[in-house]
């Protein structure tokens, strides 16, 4: 039987775009440069894209009771839209319709707008 | 905030396919593993390592073996695939390669792949990045 995965919110700040860019060293100027990123398509900061992604691998563990996510899970994300510091991020995880089965399972991350800024598709082993 | 030698500018023409860099190894140590455990920068003690350690250590690996990360690159897709538990204090070891790039409805994709293994030598996970890669075919800076 597939767990209940809880929504799970992250409220993204440029202070979580900078400490990610420490944890990370990724110093991309589209997340850390506002002067740079300002002349860029994007118009001003955006946050790393794994960022958009810890909503959803919270309410993973949250769901499963785990702190790591069990062996043989598979994520595979979609980036369809940027997150912007102020950004609330929700991830919503169920159980996938297409292909369905036991394990499979369906993510999006919206953002405070209803913007979807991630879709996922999960794989958990059986018997999680 | 924008240390010098943190970032790279590697022309599309000029990212080598299938070239094999590292292992280079990564400590997950408590700090780390915490302050990725729950919200970014919030530490939540943890014995295992979560999975948003991998992401972190392909960043790194990608940083080390392109001398920088690629500026002004945006990430498309990503995928993980989750093999052995990784304990918290554990050494990885990452190898990484571009498994592809190509060009699509305009845009230059670059696809790098990650293997990473325990210091007991037990694949823990494999990944790739899809990158949007910040200069097409033959495009000088």
């Amino acid at each position: 039987m597939t767990p209940a995965f809880p929504p799970v919110d992250s409220v993204v700040t440029q202070r979580t775009i900078d400490v990610y860019a420490e944890l990370s060293g990724d110093y991309n100027p589209l997340h850390v440069d506002e002067d740079v990123a300002a002349a860029s398509e994007f118009g001003g900061t955006i946050a790393h894209g794994p960022i958009a992604v810890q909503s959803l691998f919270r309410s993973l563990t949250a769901g499963l009771g785990a702190s790591a996510l069990p062996v043989g899970t598979t994520v595979q994300v979609t980036y369809r839209a940027p997150v912007r510091p102020g950004d609330t991020v929700t991830a919503h995880v169920r159980p996938a319709e297409d292909p369905a089965g036991p394990g499979r399972l369906a993510a999006e991350c919206v953002n405070q707008d209803g913007v979807t800024v991630v879709s996922a598709s999960v794989t958990v082993p059986e018997g999680q | 905030m924008n240390p010098a030698g943190q970032l790279s500018n590697i022309l599309y023409d000029d990212v080598p396919v299938g070239e094999r860099r590292g292992p280079y190894v990564e400590r997950v140590t408590p700090d780390l593993a915490a302050r990725l455990a729950g919200e970014i920068g919030e530490p939540r003690l943890v014995r295992e390592a979560p999975p948003a350690i991998f992401p972190v250590m392909f960043l790194r690996a990608l940083r080390r073996a392109m001398g920088g990360i690629p500026a002004g690159s945006v990430l498309a897709k990503q995928e993980l695939e989750v093999d052995e538990p990784v304990p918290v204090g554990a050494d990885l070891e990452i190898t990484t390669w571009v498994g592809e790039k190509y060009v699509r409805r305009d845009r230059p994709y670059v696809v790098i792949e990650f293997d990473v293994r325990r210091d007991d030598g037990a694949r823990a996970a494999t990944g790739r990045k899809v990158i949007v890669w910040p200069t097409g075919p033959g495009e000088r800076r």
